[in-house]
Order: C-alpha cells, then sequence, then structure tokens
C-alpha cells in the first residue's frame, strides 16, 4: 500500500526535521488560527496559544497514529483545542462568565440561513459571543462534543452546559438576522 | 432535530483559515530547533569567539598607541583647513621656487646641510623655507643622499647604529625621513602642500591636497610605530566638513508682563528694589509703560553649527565617527511695549562633540542613503547678555554681562543621509533629523531649553581617506 503524503510527513515529523516541521507548520497552521481564535479572543494570546500547541504537537508526535486522510488534522485540532480550553481556564475568569445568568431566552424556531454571510463574518459573529457562551457552542458544534463531555471538560453541571449553548445559538441567530438587515438595508 | 444549520454550519466553516499571528514560526522554531543547533555545532562558536577576543586585544592596545596620531591628525585637518585658505598664494611661489632647482642637481650639498639645520632648528623665515623644499626635492629625487638619511637614522633611537641592518635602512630611510619632514613641515605651518603637488606631479584640488595631507601623517604615524598592522590598510576613514541648523525655525516665547531674558517673569520685589533710584531706566520705562499692556517677547534665533567630523566605517555597512562642533544660540528679549522697553541680546557659544554611529540603508552608484544616531555633548565656551533700556525709541543705558551657569548640554539625535559622490572620494550630503536635548535647569534660556525636541537639517563635504 503506498503511503499518502500525510504518512510521509508524519515520518519525516518524526525524525524532528526541522524542513518537515516547517511544512507542517506552512499547511496547517492557518486553520490551527482560525480553530484557536475561536475559542480565544485576544491576538497575543492566540499567538502564545499556538505556539504552546505546536510544542506539544513536537513532544507527542510519538503518540499520533494514522487513521487515513485527515488524521493528522483532525489531531492537530484536537491538541489546539485542548491548549485553549486550557488557556481559558487559566486566566480565571472563565467560569464566572460561564454562569451568567442574566441574558432572556431568545425563542428561536426558523434555521438561519448564513449561506450568503462570508465565512470572515460568521467568524467575527462567533468571537463577539460571551466567553462561556463562545466555548460551549464551539465545543458542541465544532468539535461535536456531548454536553455530558462539555461540563466534564469545564468542570460545569451538564444542563448548564445545555442552556448555555442554547442561548449561544440563540444569540447567533439573532446575529445573523441582524447582520442580514444591515446588508439589506446598504443595498436600499 | 432543528440543529441541522449547526451541522450546516461546522461544514463550511472547516477549512476555514484565520491570519497566523506574526513571528509564530519564530517563536516555535526558538523554542524547539534553537538548542539542537547549539548541539551540533560544539566548539564551533567558541574558536570563533576566542578569534574575535584576540582581535580585538590586539586592534585595542594598537588603537591606543594610534590614537594620540589619530587625534593630531584630526588637529592637523583643522589647522590645515585654516592655512589652506591662508597660505594658497603663497603656495603658489613656494611652488615655482622649488620646482626650479630641482632641475639643477650640483647645489645639492649645500642645501641639504641647510636642510637640516633649518628642520632642526626650526626657522620660520621665508628664505630658509624656500631653501627646505629644495632639500626636500632633491631628497626625492636622489636616493643616495646616504649622510642626510644617516642623519635622520640618528635621531631615531630604534635606528641607531644597526650596519648589519644598512640596507634595510636605506630603503626605509627615505620614507622615514620623508615623513620626518612632513612633520616638520607642518609644525612649521609651511605649504608642505606644494611639496606633495609636486610627488605627484598634477594639479590637485585642495580637497585632494587635504586627503594626502592626512595619509602622509598615517605613514608617519606607521613609520614611528614599526609594526602597525598591515589590516589597517583596508580600512577607511572619512572626513567630513558639515554645517547647518540644529533647528529649522525661530521659537518665540512670550508671555504677559516684564521678563528677563532668563525667561522669568520680573516680580515685583525686583521691580521695587531697582526702581529706587529715580533715574534708573528700568524705573522710566516702568513709568512710561504705566497705562499699557506689556508683553515679553523671547525670540530663539535659528542655531548656527559648524563641525568638522572624522569618520570610520566598520565594515560595509557600519561606520562610527566623531568630531568636533561650534554652534552659536542667539536669542532676543523685548519686554515693554513698543517704545518703551528692555532688550536683551545673549549669545552662547557651545563646543561639542559629537559621536555618531552610521548605517549604510541604500547604495547605488553615486548616491548613498544612510541612517545615522548618535549623541553630542557640548560645553558653553563662552556666554553673553547685553541689556539695553529703551525710552521712548532711545537708548537710555545698556550693559553687558557674561554667563556664570554653564552647564553641559546633552543631546541625542538621529537622522536620514543623503550623499552624492562629486568625485572620487569626495561627496556632498544632507541630512535632515530629529534631535533632543535633555533639559538643564541652570542652563541659559536658548532654543535647546524652549524647544528640546526639533527637526534640523546638516549638509556638508566627506572626503574619504583610505
Amino acid at each position: 500500500m503506498e503511503e499518502s503524503k500525510e504518512q510521509i510527513l508524519v515520518k519525516h515529523l518524526l525524525k524532528k526535521e526541522e524542513a518537515a516541521w516547517k511544512e507542517l507548520f506552512g499547511a496547517y497552521s492557518g486553520n490551527l488560527a482560525y480553530v484557536c481564535s475561536r475559542y480565544v479572543a485576544e491576538k497575543e494570546d492566540v499567538h502564545d496559544v499556538l505556539q504552546n500547541s505546536f510544542i506539544k504537537m513536537f513532544r507527542s508526535i510519538e503518540s499520533f497514529e494514522y487513521r487515513g486522510s485527515g488524521s493528522l488534522k483532525a489531531w492537530m485540532t484536537r491538541i489546539t483545542v485542548n491548549e485553549s480550553l486550557k488557556h481559558i481556564k487559566q486566566k480565571g475568569d472563565f467560569k464566572s462568565a460561564v454562569e451568567v445568568d442574566d441574558l432572556p431566552d431568545i425563542p428561536n424556531e426558523e434555521e438561519p440561513d448564513f449561506e450568503e454571510i462570508p465565512r470572515d463574518n460568521i467568524m467575527m459573529m462567533i468571537r463577539s459571543l460571551p466567553e462561556g457562551y463562545r466555548t460551549v457552542f464551539n465545543l458542541y458544534v465544532f468539535e461535536k462534543k456531548s454536553h455530558k463531555e462539555i461540563a466534564g471538560l469545564l468542570g460545569i453541571a451538564e444542563n448548564s452546559s445545555a442552556s448555555q449553548f442554547h442561548r449561544a445559538k440563540g444569540l447567533l441567530v439573532q446575529k445573523i438576522k441582524e447582520f442580514k438587515m444591515s446588508k439589506k438595508a446598504q443595498y436600499e | 432535530m432543528n440543529n441541522e444549520w449547526l451541522n450546516n454550519l461546522r461544514s463550511r466553516m472547516d477549512d476555514h483559515e484565520e491570519d497566523v499571528p506574526e513571528g509564530l514560526w519564530d517563536g516555535i522554531k526558538d523554542e524547539l530547533f534553537a538548542g539542537e543547533e547549539n548541539n551540533s555545532i560544539p566548539g564551533f562558536i567558541p574558536e570563533i569567539h576566542e578569534g574575535g577576543a584576540d582581535k580585538k586585544e590586539k586592534g585595542a592596545s594598537g588603537g591606543q598607541k594610534s590614537l594620540f596620531y589619530r587625534l593630531g591628525g584630526i588637529a592637523a585637518a583643522i589647522a590645515l583647513l585654516f592655512l589652506l585658505t591662508k597660505i594658497l598664494p603663497q603656495n603658489d611661489t613656494g611652488r615655482t621656487l622649488s620646482q626650479k632647482p630641482a632641475d639643477v642637481k650640483t647645489e645639492d650639498e649645500k642645501n641639504s646641510l641647510k636642510s637640516i639645520e633649518n628642520e632642526q632648528g626650526s626657522s620660520k623665515e621665508v628664505k630658509p623655507k624656500t631653501e627646505a623644499f629644495l632639500a626636500d626635492n632633491i631628497l626625492n629625487i636622489d636616493s643616495s643622499e646616504k649622510i642626510t638619511a644617516q642623519r635622520y637614522a640618528e635621531s631615531r633611537a630604534e635606528n641607531q647604529a644597526e650596519n648589519h641592518q644598512k640596507i634595510q635602512d636605506i630603503f626605509k630611510l627615505p620614507t622615514a625621513s620623508e615623513s620626518f619632514q612632513q612633520e616638520s613641515r607642518i609644525a612649521q605651518k609651511v605649504p608642505s602642500v606644494d611639496d606633495t603637488v609636486k610627488e605627484s606631479a598634477k594639479e590637485q584640488t585642495s580637497d585632494e591636497v587635504l586627503f594626502k595631507e592626512e595619509k602622509l601623517k598615517e605613514i608617519y604615524a606607521e613609520n614611528t610605530k614599526r609594526n602597525t598592522p598591515k589590516s589597517r590598510d583596508k580600512k577607511s576613514w572619512m572626513l567630513s566638513m558639515l554645517t547647518g541648523n540644529v533647528a529649522s525655525n525661530s521659537a518665540e516665547q512670550q508671555f504677559p508682563g516684564y521678563a528677563s531674558i532668563t525667561g522669568k517673569a520680573m516680580n515685583v520685589e525686583q521691580v521695587f528694589t531697582t526702581s529706587e533710584h529715580h533715574d534708573d531706566p528700568l524705573t522710566a520705562i516702568l513709568l512710561a509703560n504705566q497705562s499699557q499692556p506689556v508683553e515679553a517677547r523671547i525670540r530663539h534665533k535659528v542655531p548656527v553649527t559648524f563641525g568638522l567630523s572624522l569618520y570610520y566605517n566598520l565594515g560595509k555597512k557600519w561606520g562610527i565617527g566623531t568630531g568636533l562642533n561650534y554652534t552659536k544660540l542667539a536669542s532676543e528679549l523685548h519686554s515693554g511695549t513698543e517704545n518703551n522697553y528692555i532688550k536683551g541680546d545673549q549669545t552662547v557659544h557651545y563646543i561639542g562633540i559629537p559621536v555618531q554611529v552610521n548605517y549604510n540603508v541604500i547604495q547605488k552608484g553615486r548616491f548613498t542613503g544612510y541612517i545615522t544616531g548618535g549623541a553630542l555633548l557640548e560645553k558653553p565656551v563662552s556666554g553673553s547678555v547685553t541689556t539695553t533700556y529703551v525710552v521712548n525709541d532711545e537708548i537710555k543705558e545698556s550693559s553687558k554681562e557674561r554667563l556664570d551657569h554653564k552647564p553641559l548640554q546633552f543631546s541625542v539625535n538621529t537622522a536620514v543621509g543623503f550623499q552624492l559622490k562629486v568625485i572620487d572620494k569626495v561627496g556632498i550630503y544632507a541630512e535632515p533629523g530629529i534631535g533632543y536635548h535633555f533639559k538643564e535647569e541652570n542652563a541659559p534660556n536658548t532654543i535647546y531649553k524652549e524647544k528640546p525636541f526639533h527637526f534640523n537639517m546638516k549638509f556638508g563635504i566627506r572626503v574619504l581617506l583610505d
């Protein structure tokens, strides 16, 4: 069976060759920067978290198991998410942000249509969510974690995770609507 | 489940990318690969360091020795600059005189003897001087003047009585004696210039003569040291003359009421004590202005700077330089009304020593662009204030006093420079820049104090000495 490019790269990564790691960085850093900035708001923090993530990858590349195309990316993303969560917890203001309960429930029955919204704008909307909401939302939607897992990861109650997620979703729907309205207003 | 849109959202955003923070890879590389690099070349780096240290030590010891000569060179260059303008006509006569007898070789003995007398006695009359030139010329042409050479040799301790080295001496001494003559001629402040002109047998511009002069002195320095490192030849020196205004415009201070040149408002007590005598001019001014609004204006004139500096190139890009600057700061005070006022004129002369570091950014043909930064320490060498009391447009009294508080003035500056090579080794340059003068409370009230931060423009000539 022929080795894929990914596997060849991993071989060189295991030898800790600088050129291989540079290639890895060049290929994935943009996507990982996106993953990281979903969780971490400050640009400088994103830099630090990404740096720590890459260092962690370097030190634990031996533990990586190839399970088909895309598994390297998934592995890297997992490490980056973990590092991001670590950073959020270290910052300390995470818990309080999560426990904020003063936002009213936003009823949302309709499914928002975001196909026309540029990805940069979607990103901005996600990033503008309050940190606690955002973390839960990210984990649930993008990392496909269950509320039980999220509760375990963040050290919060399971139903708390669910309600956080529910509100985050509501806020996002609202933001998408607002964005569309403003777009409409621009054209009129 | 109504969360289908969230799945869409995920897949849509799946391969999204954000800007990678700047310098991230460098940080990772430093963290992960810096250590390995160190391991890969152990023993190599220390070697370099050792070599570097050695060189530095040599350079330092050599530098200390040659510092004296360098300073001498700078001083001589300044002196020559002034002399060149003064003795240029004299040069021409000297040249014609010295050129004629150069063809006639019969008077060899007599002239050379006289020249020795002349140089040792360092007579300052015109006639022996001319004869000295004759001797020089003959010396230069006729290398068989062993007697003369020997005498010079005797005057130098190192060369004394080394018969087995005679051949070597014969080769070396002409240069030694030449530089000796060079030296004595400088001491006499005689236009040795025309000798250099003659030697090269062409007409040269005064700048180039200056350059040559400097070079010969370098040779002299090398001769005295005897074992100057060869690498010195490769280093290049630059001599530059500059002028410029330190600040691009003058500054004006204005306040209501009376004020002195120091910028401080006169208080009532001061006014009353000085107005005890009835015929006091100040009282007259105060009386005349009784019912009029008065104000004080202090205008700092544009500073004028002249300087001479010497640059030393460290490699292709970097250079350091020092020199001597002269700056004149003048300020005017007008305190009172249009017709009745106190007029003050303050002049402060500064002598400063700059230390500059240059970095050549771009070099294209004749054009060089560079950035420069440095510090300047200035000492006010003299300062005076002339106070004039004017009542009804008439000068009542005028007095002059010297400034006593003259602390050192420290400033830093940076500039962007443009240099254009006019002819070989001579370039003109312009340096627009900014500077900051650190405030000194006791210092006289000058533009440095009023506008510590300023823009300036310098321009000048640079001569490359190599």
